[in-house]
């Protein structure tokens, strides 16, 4: 017998494609960060480094936190409750929006 | 049938003005709303990448850094804040609209987006026809 976790709940392997976005999503936090280190590296590297310190593992986080949020899914799925809630969408825009806005300002500092 | 505001572990789920009313909705739709607002999301950080791509030629071009280029750099870059607030705000619209029956909220964004889009490609054209870099 398959068990719940290989078995899909829908033929559209509707959940497998939402974390493959999300793992897209993650790889673009990850490309944009290797733009600004690269940017910032030209006026301190030191500043790069720290740069790249901070963000490569949020990308990483952010695709652990995925792959957790497939598993639950998975598992809510086949039990019927609800999936999981708005909350890693939200956390995760509100980064992007503070990425921009500290952008903005570094932009218009330098 | 009442709305179910907390998760089989007993949370609360968030954001709350979201799930307080309406029923579950196919998850089908719920996984394809998420994956639309990812996709906002990378759009969002492409654009901000745009700038960042754009705010660099300031540094390695010769010369003092050129006003037109700092001002398409932030005009992306605010694009870009613009495009992943939206992006969340419109996911909580659509699930909301999903477990209400209503109508799914305009896509106003994407036109305003596309016409931007076209003005900021025609600037950076020109920009390049004058400056030469």
């Amino acid at each position: 017998m398959r068990s719940e976790a290989e078995n899909p709940w829908d033929i559209g392997l509707q959940n497998e494609r939402t974390t493959l976005a999300w793992s897209r999503t993650a790889l673009s936090f990850v490309v944009g960060g290797l733009v600004v280190v690269r940017f910032i590296a030209h006026s301190s590297t030191t500043l790069a480094i720290v740069f790249a310190a901070v963000t490569l593992p949020l990308a990483v986080v952010i695709t652990w936190l995925a792959w957790r949020r497939y598993r639950r899914g998975q598992h809510r799925l086949h039990g019927r409750s609800p999936l999981p809630d708005g909350a890693l969408p939200g956390a995760v825009a509100a980064l992007a929006v503070l990425v921009g806005i500290i952008g903005i300002v570094y932009v218009l500092l330098s | 049938m009442a709305p179910q505001e907390t998760s089989p572990d007993g949370t609360r789920r968030r954001p709350h003005r979201v799930y307080r009313e309406g029923a579950e909705p196919d998850p089908r739709f719920t996984l394809a709303n998420e994956r639309t607002f990812l996709a906002w999301l990378r759009t969002s950080l492409a654009l901000m990448a745009g700038g960042v791509g754009i705010e660099a030629l300031n540094a390695v071009a010769p010369g003092a850094s050129n006003p037109a280029r700092t001002a398409l750099a932030v005009l992306l870059l605010g694009g870009g804040v613009v495009c992943s607030a939206t992006a969340f705000t419109r996911w909580a619209a659509t699930e909301r609209a999903l477990r209400t029956g209503q109508p799914l909220p305009a896509p106003k964004l994407a036109p305003v987006l596309g016409y931007a889009l076209t003005a900021v490609g025609v600037a950076a054209c020109a920009l390049l026809l004058i400056t030469g870099s």
